[in-house]
């Protein structure tokens, strides 16, 4: 559960007007940047060779420190093996004082974050400057970065004019050409001067003890061009094995960071090169170049935790951040480790950071997916997230939650609370099929949308009074009808029944079927959802059936994925794997099946279609919807920008951060009025609730229908 | 259009996409347009990092007779106060406008990296096709140098409001001079 100091920074977060128009504008931009910078760039091979040579390094980490260190030693360099970040910055105050550094230039570094090596230098009496843009002004502002690769996206351009008014103590005007012009010319003088220079690498090369940077400010040029002395620190993780296997992270890393095709630099040191040392006397030599290799317990935790050890494929590119809707909402500030934030943040804090900060936080993740599809490593952030929240849930349950689980589960209860709930709903429908609020503690959940209302007679009571007229059928398909078609949205379940009946499909309702176990899974309850699990196997039955139907991507995606529940070649794994076989969303197994022919009634409407999460990342079902609406004759589809992003309903994700998911959601609406269309076509309950409610809120007359209700209305098929 | 000048051309499109400038010259005017250059950018200093190559060129001598400050030693000392830097670029990639610094010597990455106005001196015959090329050709070096830079055009910073601004710790402006060699 999100506490309430995450919440009260969150809402901190969405009140900074800056931080939301600039990052809401760098976000809704990126995703069309990034595509253009792959014009003629092969992604997926991209990332996999990424995987493939950081998997590598990962796996052979000891080899990697060792032919490093030798390598980088036998070309003039100093390396530095830190068992911990202790180590590691004990090692830098020695050699601080030893060579009696008083200033120090620095370009980003993140690992050098992690040890505080700002903040225990200046105490030390050393001045340590920090040189990138972003950084100097979030240094001035005594802040952390917000963003990885933009650390200061929350500060407009009229606060850095104070800031850099009070630090020059001359009058510095709101123009941001100016104001880069302040920043070279202040930090011009401290680069000729610094003792020494410090750098973060992007990529260790094992193979030649090469360290690369990439910068677009030219600052970590000058830290490693000016200074005597050049330290270089970096982690573990961020190891390749060949030169030629760096060429895969700089082809992916520019644009999925900016959107470039390449920085404006690249470096590359090897060893010590060479430096003026007296610019009077134009003496040369080679310099004193330091590289402190940061391999920490909790680094080493990653790398020995099969669930999470991928972490070290992450190249650091930002992009999980990019595209992810509640960062591009809250921002880096509240994942609060100072370091690391975002989805990859989130994992980092808890391994590198702290445990307790990561559990807070990672309730921010909305498992949405949409950070995958862009990670440069390939990295399952949603689902190494929900470890995270499984392991925090088993420590640490939730009493309330926990209740709610178990409830769920024991069918009979659920089924009979929900009962009693279609007539204990009254006061709060007011008649409507809305619940629009909610009294004290449960009125975030109505907060920006009005709830469904529970259906006065379940689907299960309606079904054995379906007439199925279908001769000769083709064959026989089990409804899976999930909570939310069971007891809320019944038209949805005629529906998906009248449709498979007219392409010659007979449907049956197992009864003893109870919720898909996902409420637990998302809540990180695995024991419940593993109990869901075989009480569905048992009831569905999948062996007596062609297939199973649902109409609930989210039921779908947890039907397929029960035999990870199960110990392999064990019976219950052997059924969950005939039910994962078989059963399939609504509209992919209606296209399949044959469901795609030219009818409709030629009453012109428009339409725009939202992408459920589950439906377009989980079970990759994108175009078969689009073309069963287009070739419905009378129907117009419009899309919407951001069709593919989260609607903020992310199951009980709306209850627990209704803060975030409002805004989402607000977002969603509004992009689906700018189309015009006067009906959304969803693929998903959950997706229909939020949007249907936010539409009922606003008080917006747009219709939210899920795609099997307006396949069969146009059709005549109701 | 020979397969050089397609480079060539491609190069340059590439180049001025990231707000670089690119020139062509022979070897026989190269000084003149670099000298050319300078008047027209009201440039009056400059370190040059000097080589064989460039001495062959005569570039120094044609940005004395126009009258520009030249300096060839004390390099890290004159580009505190020198406007103008001109170094030798060892290749060029031709589908991204960048220019490979593959050597240590220091003074050559100080005019490059100090200078408010960089000009790179780049042989033709040097450009290749693309990074992929470029990487096979660095993995290919007997030994790698102590320092090897990937430059693609001016400096630039967009950490204030995510306005993209060209020139911050690094040049402001970036004009490559593509010599014609073969």
């Amino acid at each position: 559960m999100a506490s309430l100091e995450l919440k009260q920074e969150i809402q901190e977060a969405l009140k900074n007007s800056t931080l939301s128009r600039t990052l809401g504008n760098f976000c809704s931009t990126y995703p069309a940047k990034r595509e253009k910078s792959y014009v003629g760039v092969d992604f997926e091979k991209t990332r996999n060779s990424i995987k493939e040579v950081k998997s590598y390094a990962a796996e052979h980490i000891d080899e990697m420190i060792e032919e490093f260190t030798k390598n980088c030693t036998a070309r003039g360099g100093n390396v530095f093996h830190a068992r911990s970040t202790d180590e590691a910055m004990e090692y830098i105050r020695n050699l601080v004082k030893e060579k009696g550094v008083k200033t120090i230039v620095k370009s980003k570094s993140m690992a050098s974050e992690e040890i505080h090596m700002n903040k225990i230098l200046g105490a030390d009496g050393v001045q340590v400057q920090e040189t990138d843009l972003g950084e100097f002004i979030i240094a001035l502002e005594g802040n952390t970065p917000v963003h990885m690769v933009m650390p200061a996206l929350h500060l407009n351009k009229e606060q850095v004019a104070d800031y850099f008014t009070e630090y020059t103590q001359t009058k510095n005007e709101p123009v941001i050409a100016e104001e880069v012009k302040t920043a070279r010319r202040i930090m011009r003088d401290k680069f000729e001067h610094a003792d020494m220079g410090v750098s973060g690498a992007n990529v260790a090369v094992a193979e030649t003890g090469t360290v690369f940077t990439m910068s677009n400010e030219g600052n970590g040029r000058m830290v490693g061009t000016l200074p005597k002395i050049h330290l270089y620190v970096f982690g573990i993780e961020k190891f390749v094995p060949r030169l030629t296997d760096a060429r895969h992270i700089f082809r992916a890393l520019p644009r999925n960071g900016t959107g470039q095709r390449i920085t404006s630099y690249i470096s590359m040191y090897t060893g010590a090169s060479e430096v003026t040392v007296d610019k009077d006397t134009d003496e040369k030599r080679k310099k004193d170049f330091y590289a402190v290799i940061i391999d920490d317990p909790g680094r080493r935790a990653i790398l020995g935790d099969p669930d999470f050890r991928e972490m070290f494929n992450c190249i650091r590119c930002g992009a999980c951040l990019d595209v992810c809707p509640a960062f591009a909402l809250v921002g880096g500030h509240v994942y609060g480790s100072k370091v690391y934030t975002g989805g990859i943040g989130t994992l980092l804090t808890h391994f590198l950071v702290s445990e307790e900060r990561a559990e807070d936080i990672q309730n921010i993740c909305l498992q949405c997916g949409r950070c995958k599809e862009v990670c440069g490593g390939g990295l399952h952030i949603p689902e190494m997230i929900m470890k995270l929240r499984e392991k925090s849930y088993k420590e640490n349950p939730n009493p309330v939650y926990k209740f709610a689980l178990d409830t769920v589960n024991d069918r009979k209860l659920f089924h009979s609370m929900l009962r009693i709930a279609s007539v204990a709903q009254e006061p709060f429908t007011k008649g409507t099929n809305f619940i629009r609020h909610l009294p004290m503690f449960l009125s975030g959940m109505t907060e920006g949308r009005s709830l469904m209302s529970i259906a006065p007679v379940p689907f299960r009571d309606i079904f054995p009074t379906i007439q199925q007229k279908v001769e000769n059928p083709k064959g026989k398909i089990a409804i899976f009808t999930g909570c939310l078609l069971d007891f809320a949205y019944v038209d949805i379940a005629k529906a998906v029944i009248a449709d498979l009946n007219s392409i010659g499909y007979v449907v049956d309702m197992p009864m003893g079927q109870s919720c898909c176990g996902a409420p637990a899974t998302y809540m990180g309850d695995r024991e419940n959802a593993r109990k869901a699990a075989e009480l569905n196997i048992e009831a569905m039955h999948a062996e007596d059936y062609d297939y199973i139907v649902s109409a609930c991507p989210t039921c779908t995606h947890q039907l397929r994925e029960y035999k990870t529940f199960f110990e392999e070649g064990s019976d219950m794994f052997k059924r969950a794997q005939v039910l994962a076989d078989k059963s399939f969303d609504f509209c992919k197994l209606f296209y399949d099946l044959g469901g795609l022919e030219e009818s409709g009634d030629d009453t012109p409407i428009t339409i725009t279609y939202h992408d459920s999460c589950h439906l377009k990342r989980e079970l990759g079902v994108s175009q078969e919807q689009r073309e069963l609406l287009t070739r419905t004759n009378g129907i117009t589809l419009v899309e919407m920008e951001d069709s593919d992003v989260c609607c903020g309903f992310g199951g009980t994700y709306s209850i627990k951060l209704p803060e975030v998911a409002a805004p989402i959601l607000a977002k969603k609406l509004q992009h689906i009025q700018d189309t015009g269309a006067s009906l959304v076509a969803v693929d998903c309950p959950g997706c229909l609730m939020q949007i249907r409610g936010g539409m009922d809120a606003h008080g917006i007359p747009v219709e939210v229908k899920h795609t099997a209700v307006i396949l069969a209305e146009k059709r005549g098929l109701l | 259009m020979s397969t050089t000048d397609a480079l060539f051309e491609r190069f340059k499109t590439n180049l001025e996409a990231i707000n670089g400038e690119c020139s062509a010259a022979s070897k026989a005017d190269a000084g003149k347009v670099v000298a050319d250059l300078f008047k027209a950018k009201g440039l009056k200093s400059t370190c040059v990092a000097e080589t064989d190559f460039l001495r062959e060129l005569g570039i120094v001598p044609a940005l004395r007779e126009a009258g520009v400050e030249v300096f060839t030693d004390h390099i890290r000392l004159h580009a505190e106060t020198a406007k103008g830097g001109i170094s030798e670029a060892q290749y060029g990639i031709a589908d991204l406008g960048t220019i490979m610094q593959v050597g240590d010597e220091i003074d050559a990455r100080i005019v490059a990296t100090m200078a408010d106005d960089y000009i790179g001196i780049l042989k033709e015959s040097t450009i290749v096709d693309d990074y992929d090329a470029m990487f096979d050709k660095l993995c290919s070096l007997p030994e790698l140098p102590n320092f090897v830079g990937f430059v693609s055009g001016p400096s630039r910073t967009a950490d204030i409001e995510c306005v993209t601004t060209v020139g911050v710790h690094g040049p402001l402006r970036v004009n490559i001079v593509v010599i014609q060699d073969a």
